[in-house]
C-alpha cells in the first residue's frame, strides 16, 4: 500500500503520500514539506525500531511469548473457518473484498511470515494480528480497555442521552479514582507532569496514582514490573508525540485502541450474516436490521468518502459499506454519523478490514461516547467546554471574535466532530489521530484545537468581519503543514488541560445542553435563542435568588459565561409554562421594574464598553494594519526576489547569447577579411603578372634594340676586319711602318677575340631568353 | 442549540449595539448572513460551490458540520452584496448543530432535490423549524437542486412553487450542474435585501 501510493504520488503530483488529494493552492507548499516529511519519517523510524528492540528484548525474558504464540495459531486456525465462512455468505463479493489489505500485508514483511498458508493460498484476510513486536505496547495498552469494556458492562447501555459514567463517579467515592486510572494509566506521566501546574487536577490525580499500582497489579503487571511499564510509557508517549512510523502506523494504532482485546471472535462476521440476511428476508425495517434511512445515508456517502482516492475503489468501498453496516448494527444507539465514513475510511487505508471495524468501534464507543449519536450531546458540550477554555486562554482573540459576531463554536464544532480530517493536512492530521489514540481520551482534540489557535490566533485579530475571519482561520488551518509545530504546541504549551479538568467543566456545561435538547424534543414553545426581556423576566419569576445574584453579575463588568443555573430555568421554562397558573401581576411589575433598571444599567454600561472598544479597535486595527502590511510586503518581497531571480536567468541567457552573436559576427568578420585578403591577392597577383608583362615586353624590345646593335656591331665588325685585313695587306711592304704597325696590329689582334666572344655570348643570350 | 444556551446570549446581546450580525456596512455595501439547509446530498455544497468558484465536481466530499464560504457580488444599482456563506451538514442528527449556524443569518437557503419527495418533505421540516426558531425577519429561499435531471424529477415545479407561496419565500429552482439559475438564485436574494436607510 505505502509503495502503491508513492507511486501514485509520483504519477499524479496533486495527491499526497498518502493517496489523498491536494488542494491546488497547496501543492507548493507540500512539496515544500515532503522533504520534511521524509526526513522525520526516517528518524522516527529508527528511533521506533530502537524502542521496539529494546522492549521486546525486555519481554522475551517474560514467558509471554509462548501465550502469544498460542493464541496466535487460534486466531489463525479460526480466521481460515471464518473466511470460509464469508465465502459461503456473501459469494463472489467477499473474494475481491479486500484487495487493498492484501496490499497492506505485503507491505509489512512480518505479517508475510505470520501467515504463510494464507499468502500461499492467495486468500484475502479481512482480520490480521499486528506484528508481534508490538504486543508489547498493546498489553501495555490493553489494560485500560479491559477496564472501560468492564465498566461499560456494569453500566446499563440503555441511557445515551445521560453519558453514566461521570455521573456515577462523582457520586461514588471510590469510584472517581478508578474512572481516573484509565487516563492515569495511559497517559501517568502525562498528568503527573502537569500536575504542578493544575491545582485542581492534582487533587484526582494523587488519588489516581495512589489507586493505580494496586489495581493494575491485578490486571497487567503480572509479568512485566510496574516500573519497567511506567518506563515505558514515558518514552513511548515522547515517541508518539514525534509522530509514528508510516509501516507501523495501523498496527500501533490497532495496539492502542485495544483492538485485541476489544475483539470479540467471529463477531463482525455474525454482524455481517445478521444485516446480509436481513435485507436479503425483508426489504423494509426490521428492527434486527440496520435502519433503511441509515442505509441510504450511508450509500449516499460512501462515494463522498475521500472521492477519487485510489484505494477507494470498488473493492475498498464495499469494505466501507460493510464496515459502516456492521457498526451500525453494532451500536445502534450510534449507527451512523456523517464523519464516521472518513474515520472508516481511513483506518481502511491502515489496516485490514475487521481490524478497522474494532478500531473504529474502539475509537466511537469509547474515544467518543455520545459523540456521534442522534443528539450529539457529547459533541455538543465539548463546544462549550472548548469555548470556556478559549476565554481562559484567548480572551483577546476571543473578544475580538465576540466582537466580530463569530462563534467560537462554528469552526471549532466541524474541527472536534471530523477529528480534523479534511481541516488539515494530511500529515497533520495522522500525526493529531496518533497522540489522540495514544492517549485514549479527547485531551488531543482540545490541546491540537487550541494549539490553532495559538499559531493563528495573531492573524484571526487582524480581520474585520465575521467572513474574513472564518475564512482566514480556514485557509490557514488547511496549510499546517508542520506538523511537529502543530502536535508539540499543542502537547507542551497547554498541559493544564488535562481529562480530569475537561471532565469536571463537562459536567458543569452538560445540564445546558441537556435542557436545550430536552426543550427541543418537546417542541413546546417558540424558543429564540435571542431571548427577548419577557423570556428572561419569567426565568428570573422562577428564580428568587437569581436576580440579586445576576445583578451582582452585572456589576462585575465582564460577562462570564452564563450559570448553568440560568440555563436550567430557561429551559425548564417550555415545560412549566403551559401548565403553570399566571403569576401574580405585582409580583411581575416589581421583576419588571428591577429589571428595567438592571437592563438599562447594562445598557449604559455596554454603551460605555462599546466606546472603550471602537478606540480599541481603531488602534488594533492600525496596528493589525501594519501588521498585515508587513506580512504583505514579505510576500511580496518574496514575489520580487522570484522575480529577481527569473530576471537574472533571463539576463544570463541574454549574455550568452549575445557572446554567441558577437562569435558569429568575429568569425563573419574574419571570413570577410580573409576574403578581401584573397581578393587583394589576387589583385596583387594580377599585377604582379601585369608588371611581370610589361618587363617581358621592355626586355623583349630593349632585346630586340641589342640584337639590331649586335647586328650593326657585327656588321661594323665584319667591316673593320675586312677593313683591317686589307690593311694588312698593303702594310706589309714597308717595314718601318711595320713596327709601329705591328704594335697596333696587335693591339687589333687583342681586341678581335674579345669582339668575337661578346658575339657569341650575346647569341648565346638571345637563345636563352625566349625560354625565360 | 447546545451552545446556544450560554453563549449566543451574550453574541447577540452585543450584536446590537456594535456589529449588527445580519446586515451590515454602509447601504452601498451590504453584508449578508446566509445559510444553506437541506437534507442530505441534494447539492448544498455543489451550489455554494458553484456560485463562489464556477466549479462542479460531481464527487464532492460528505460536509462535517459546517463549512464555509464567502463570495461578493455587484448589483446594477452599484451597490456590493457580500454573501457570508454557511453550508450546512445534510444528516438528520446534524440539525442538532443547525442553530448554531442560522442563528442571525439574514437569510437561509432551503434546498431540496427535484429527484426526491424524502428531500421535499425534509426542506418542508425546515421550513418549519426556521419560522420557529430563525429571526422574524429572515428572509427564506426554496430551492429545487439538480434540474438538469427532468426525467427522473419527483417534485413538480407547481408543488415547490405553491408551498413556497404558501410560506412566503422565494422560489426557484437550479442546477449545480449546468450552473442553471445559481446566479439567479443570489441576485434575487440580494434583490430582496432590506437595505439599510441611508442616513
Amino acid at each position: 500500500m505505502a509503495e502503491r501510493s508513492i507511486m501514485l504520488h509520483i504519477l499524479e503530483p496533486r495527491r499526497d503520500a498518502y493517496g489523498f488529494a491536494l488542494r491546488p493552492q497547496h501543492t507548493h507548499r507540500y512539496r515544500e514539506y515532503a522533504n520534511i516529511y521524509k526526513e522525520e519519517e526516517e528518524e522516527r523510524c529508527y528511533k521506533w525500531k530502537n524502542f521496539l528492540d529494546q522492549v521486546a528484548t525486555s519481554f522475551q525474558v517474560c514467558p509471554l511469548e509462548e501465550a502469544n504464540t498460542n493464541i496466535l495459531q487460534a486466531e489463525t486456525s479460526e480466521h481460515k473457518e471464518e473466511i470460509r465462512s464469508r465465502r459461503s455468505s456473501t459469494g463472489d463479493d467477499s473474494t475481491g473484498s479486500n484487495s487493498e489489505s492484501v496490499d497492506t500485508t505485503d507491505s509489512s514483511p512480518t505479517k508475510l511470515l505470520e501467515y504463510p498458508i494464507e499468502i500461499q493460498k492467495r486468500v484475502v484476510e479481512t482480520w490480521c494480528q499486528i506484528r508481534p513486536s508490538l504486543n508489547a505496547i498493546e498489553i501495555m495498552m490493553s489494560s485500560r480497555v479491559k477496564k472501560k469494556i468492564m465498566k461499560d458492562e456494569k453500566t446499563i447501555n440503555g441511557g445515551d442521552h445521560l453519558p453514566p459514567l461521570e455521573e456515577a463517579e462523582t457520586l461514588d467515592g471510590t469510584s472517581v479514582a478508578n474512572s481516573e486510572e484509565d487516563e492515569a494509566c495511559i497517559s501517568g506521566s502525562l498528568t503527573r507532569s502537569t500536575s504542578a501546574t493544575g491545582a485542581e487536577s492534582r487533587m484526582g490525580e494523587c488519588m489516581s496514582n495512589s489507586v493505580k499500582p494496586s489495581k493494575r497489579d491485578g490486571v497487567v503487571a503480572e509479568r512485566v514490573s510496574h516500573d519497567q511499564l511506567f518506563t515505558w510509557q514515558e518514552e513511548l508517549e515522547c515517541l508518539v508525540r514525534g509522530g509514528l512510523p508510516k509501516d507501523l502506523r495501523g498496527e500501533v494504532w490497532q495496539a492502542f485502541v485495544g483492538v485485541k482485546t476489544r475483539r470479540i471472535e467471529k463477531y463482525y462476521q455474525d454482524l455481517l450474516d445478521q444485516e446480509t440476511n436481513c435485507s436479503a428476508d425483508n426489504e423494509n425495517n426490521i428492527p434486527s436490521g440496520v435502519p433503511i434511512k441509515l442505509k441510504k445515508q450511508i450509500e449516499k456517502d460512501i462515494p463522498r468518502t475521500f472521492p477519487g482516492h485510489p484505494a477507494l475503489d470498488e473493492n475498498g468501498r464495499d469494505s466501507l459499506r460493510r464496515l459502516l453496516l456492521a457498526y451500525a448494527l453494532h451500536n445502534p444507539s450510534v449507527g451512523y454519523c456523517q464523519a464516521m465514513n472518513f474515520f472508516a475510511g481511513l483506518l481502511l487505508l491502515l489496516m485490514p478490514e475487521e481490524n478497522a471495524f474494532w478500531t473504529l468501534v474502539g475509537i466511537i464507543d469509547d474515544y467518543f461516547d455520545g459523540y456521534y449519536t442522534e443528539e450529539m450531546i457529547e459533541s455538543q458540550v465539548d463546544q462549550l467546554v472548548f469555548e470556556e477554555l478559549m476565554r481562559e486562554r484567548f480572551p483577546k482573540l476571543v473578544k475580538h471574535l465576540d466582537y466580530l459576531g463569530v462563534q467560537v463554536a462554528w469552526f471549532s464544532g466541524p474541527w472536534f466532530l471530523s477529528i480534523f480530517v479534511n481541516m488539515l493536512p494530511w500529515e497533520s492530521v495522522l500525526r493529531v489521530w496518533d497522540v489522540l489514540l495514544f492517549e485514549g481520551n479527547r485531551v488531543m482534540l482540545f490541546r491540537t484545537a487550541l494549539a490553532l489557535m495559538e499559531l493563528y490566533g495573531p492573524a484571526l485579530v487582524t480581520t474585520k468581519d465575521a467572513g474574513d475571519a472564518i475564512t482566514l482561520l480556514q485557509s490557514l488551518a488547511g496549510s499546517t503543514f508542520d506538523s511537529s509545530q502543530l502536535v508539540l504546541t499543542a502537547c507542551m504549551g497547554f498541559l493544564t488541560v488535562t481529562e480530569v479538568r475537561l471532565v469536571e467543566l463537562r459536567e458543569k456545561l452538560r445540564p445546558s445542553v441537556l435542557a436545550v435538547i430536552e426543550e427541543r424534543t418537546k417542541k413546546g414553545r417558540v424558543w429564540k435563542d435571542s431571548k427577548g426581556l419577557a423570556s428572561k423576566l419569567y426565568s428570573f419569576k422562577h428564580d428568587p435568588g437569581s436576580p440579586a445574584e445576576k445583578k451582582k453579575k452585572a456589576a462585575g463588568a465582564d460577562a462570564g459565561p452564563c450559570t448553568p443555573n440560568l440555563d436550567d430555568f430557561l429551559s425548564g421554562l417550555a415545560g412549566d409554562s403551559e401548565t403553570e397558573s399566571l403569576p401574580d401581576l405585582q409580583e411581575q411589575v416589581v421583576w419588571l421594574k428591577v429589571e428595567l433598571c438592571r437592563l438599562l444599567e447594562e445598557k449604559r454600561s455596554a454603551v460605555l464598553r462599546a466606546e472603550e472598544l471602537e478606540t480599541a479597535l481603531m488602534e488594533m486595527v492600525t496596528q493589525d494594519n501594519r501588521r498585515l502590511l508587513s506580512a504583505r510586503v514579505e510576500q511580496l518581497e518574496i514575489e520580487v526576489a522570484e522575480l529577481k531571480k527569473t530576471l537574472a536567468e533571463k539576463k544570463e541567457q541574454e549574455v550568452a547569447m549575445l557572446q554567441l552573436l558577437m562569435r558569429v559576427e568575429q568569425e563573419q568578420r574574419v571570413t570577410e577579411e580573409a576574403r578581401i585578403n584573397a581578393e587583394q591577392d589576387v589583385a596583387a597577383q594580377k599585377y604582379a603578372v601585369h608588371m611581370l608583362q610589361d618587363k617581358y615586353e621592355k626586355a623583349m624590345a630593349s632585346l630586340a634594340e641589342m640584337e639590331k646593335r649586335v647586328v650593326m656591331a657585327e656588321s661594323m665588325l665584319e667591316a673593320t676586319l675586312q677593313y683591317e685585313s686589307g690593311q694588312v695587306k698593303a702594310t706589309s711592304s714597308p717595314r718601318s711602318r711595320n713596327q709601329g704597325s705591328a704594335q697596333e696590329n696587335q693591339r687589333k689582334i687583342s681586341l678581335l677575340p674579345f669582339a668575337l666572344g661578346w658575339r657569341d655570348r650575346n647569341k648565346g643570350k638571345s637563345t636563352e631568353e625566349p625560354s625565360e | 442549540m447546545g451552545c446556544s444556551s450560554s453563549v449566543p446570549d451574550r453574541a447577540s446581546g452585543r450584536s446590537g449595539g456594535l456589529n449588527p450580525e445580519n446586515s451590515a456596512a454602509d447601504s452601498k455595501n451590504l453584508r449578508v448572513k446566509l445559510v444553506l439547509l437541506g437534507d442530505s446530498g441534494v447539492g448544498k455544497s455543489c451550489i455554494v460551490l458553484r456560485f463562489v468558484r464556477g466549479q462542479f465536481d460531481p464527487t464532492s466530499k460528505v460536509t462535517v458540520g459546517a463549512s464555509f464560504l464567502s463570495q461578493t457580488i455587484a448589483l446594477q444599482d452599484s451597490t456590493t452584496v457580500k454573501f457570508e456563506i454557511w453550508d450546512t451538514a445534510g444528516q438528520e442528527r446534524y440539525a442538532a448543530l443547525a442553530p448554531l449556524y442560522y442563528r442571525g443569518a439574514a437569510v437561509a437557503v432551503i434546498v431540496y432535490d427535484i429527484t426526491s419527495s424524502d428531500s421535499f418533505a425534509k426542506a418542508q421540516y425546515w421550513v418549519k423549524e426556521l419560522q420557529k426558531h430563525g429571526s422574524p425577519d429572515i428572509i427564506l429561499a426554496l430551492v429545487g437542486n439538480k434540474a438538469d435531471l427532468q426525467e427522473k424529477r419527483k417534485v413538480t415545479v407547481q408543488d415547490g412553487t405553491e408551498y413556497a407561496e404558501k410560506n412566503g419565500m422565494f422560489f426557484i429552482e437550479t442546477s449545480a450542474k449546468t450552473a442553471d439559475n445559481i446566479n439567479e438564485l443570489f441576485e434575487e436574494i440580494a434583490k430582496r435585501l432590506p437595505r439599510p436607510t441611508s442616513s
